[in-house]
């Protein structure tokens, strides 16, 4: 059985034939059009399979599965949204999506590491950050900080740490924070999120999807 | 504010109307036999960019659809309640009314007290068409008609009739409807007391539409529920609203 995570930028695949079978990724605009899977999530999801779990359940599942408490937070931050879950007593406390307000943030920092020419892994956290109300508008902030003559990274780190308070302000500004999604592998998001955090990396949703295929 | 005995209504056969106007007056509008218009609803297939000119874009769904109606049907006259069972910003659309059409319009100040009863929102069928019946019995003077046996509810909808009914289709048959719309079963729109009332035990979705009051009291409630989640949606119920549903009714146990 093969599951997929449809995401904006990147697609994720897990097959359960493959004992120990480690999950893969495509970039989205490389998907062969003819692809079928099994079972998706994502918001590409329902194009490429005959069962779709929505995003939220998968990614609540996923949690279920990888976190060991019963109290905690988990945000996913995608290419085009943020959304989170949050558990108590083992139970869903409170949830939220935002496809709006969160537009394409993820989106807007691979796009900025490649047009400058960055390397994230290479860079941290800033001491100052923009208010960014989104990814879209958040870019003008970069602009006018690089026309004022600050170094370009430096503008970066700051548009990307406004986007990272952001998204733990819109999950309750949790002590304890479980990120998913791409942007566990960005330090300068990671470092400028102002609690502690635990990446689970980018394959959680699929790990939510299993227990849908048992 | 004329009393609807004082007015002479003989003549008005297509009659719109906006929120729930008194007993009174529908009462006398179901004796004369006229039409009535529900124009909270979706009537006319017309762009609701034709409204532009007149309300701003960022203002409440439901009666940005009260002045399309109102532009684009034949009616004689409109009774808009703009009292507690409604909203201020009815209020204001019905001075828009007044201004843009012909006929009369008039506002109305709804404080029925005696309940009707709600068999409707506590009974197991399906929600979408409960909701329809529910908003329908606005048109009539007589107890809204339920032919359902009550549940217990496995899951709550709390607010107003959304303008997209598309919200409601994730929902099982054994919701409960609270709110606002309770109340318009009852026949008591300004019952502030049963439109507060949900059920703390069961998983509930507080609903509101965006830019409408409402919203305060709905995501006060929320916040207050041990299972509550504050919606407001605009327009069209997006994929991500009603994903949220989706998962918040899953993961809270409401379809298991």
């Amino acid at each position: 059985m093969i599951l997929g995570d449809f995401g904006t930028s990147y697609c994720k695949f897990l097959s359960l034939a493959e004992d120990g079978g480690q999950p893969t990724i495509v970039a989205t605009r490389e998907l062969p059009g003819n692809l079928h899977v099994d079972l998706a999530t994502g918001h590409n999801g329902r194009r490429f399979a005959g069962r779709y779990v929505n995003e939220l359940i998968a990614l609540a599942r996923g949690g279920e599965a990888m976190i060991e408490e019963n109290d905690y937070v988990l945000l996913d931050c995608g290419s085009r949204d943020i959304k989170f879950v949050a558990y108590e007593g083992g139970k869903l406390k409170d949830m939220g999506w935002n496809t709006e307000c969160g537009a394409s943030m993820g989106f807007t920092i691979e796009l900025l590491e490649k047009y400058y020419e960055l390397d994230y892994q290479a860079m941290h956290a800033p001491q100052t950050t923009f208010s960014v109300t989104c990814g879209v508008l958040g870019m003008s902030h970069i602009f006018d900080a690089v026309i004022n003559g600050v170094p370009v990274s430096e503008a970066v780190a700051r548009f990307i740490k406004g986007i990272a308070i952001n998204a733990f302000r819109f999950c309750g500004s949790p002590e304890k924070l479980y990120l998913s999604g791409g942007l566990c592998a960005n330090p300068v998001f990671i470092e400028s999120l102002p609690c502690e955090v635990t990446p689970l990396g980018r394959f959680l949703l699929l790990k939510g999807l299993v227990r849908y295929a048992e | 504010m004329p009393e609807i005995t004082d007015l002479d209504i003989s003549e008005y056969r297509q009659v719109g109307i906006v929120g729930i106007p008194p007993l009174s007056v529908i009462r006398t509008l179901n004796e004369q036999r006229a039409t009535i218009h529900d124009l909270d609803a979706r009537l006319v297939s017309a762009s609701i960019d034709g409204v532009s000119p007149l309300l701003p874009k960022v203002y409440c769904a439901i009666l940005r659809t009260v002045v399309l109606n109102a532009m684009h049907l034949t009616l004689d006259a409109i009774f808009i309640d703009v009292g507690p069972g409604k909203c201020d910003s009815a209020l204001h659309v019905s001075t828009i009314l007044q201004g843009i059409l012909r006929v009369p319009v008039f506002r109305t100040r709804n404080t029925d007290s005696v309940g009707f009863g709600t068999p409707l929102a506590k009974a197991r069928h399906d929600l979408t068409e409960r909701m329809l019946a529910i908003t329908e019995g606005v048109k009539s003077a007589a107890p809204v008609p339920s032919q359902y046996k009550p549940c217990k509810p496995k899951a709550g909808f709390w607010g107003v009739p959304p303008r997209d009914f598309a919200i409601l289709e994730p929902f099982p048959a054994t919701t409960h409807i609270y709110g606002w719309t309770r109340c318009m079963e009852n026949k008591t729109p300004a019952n502030e007391t049963l439109e507060r009332y949900c059920n703390p035990k069961v998983p509930t979705v507080f609903f509101a539409q965006s830019f409408c009051a409402k919203t305060a009291l709905a995501k006060f409630l929320a916040d207050r529920h041990p299972m509550g989640l504050y919606l407001d949606v605009d327009f069209h119920t997006s994929h991500s609203a009603k994903a949220k549903i989706q998962a918040f009714l899953e993961l809270s146990g409401a379809l298991s």
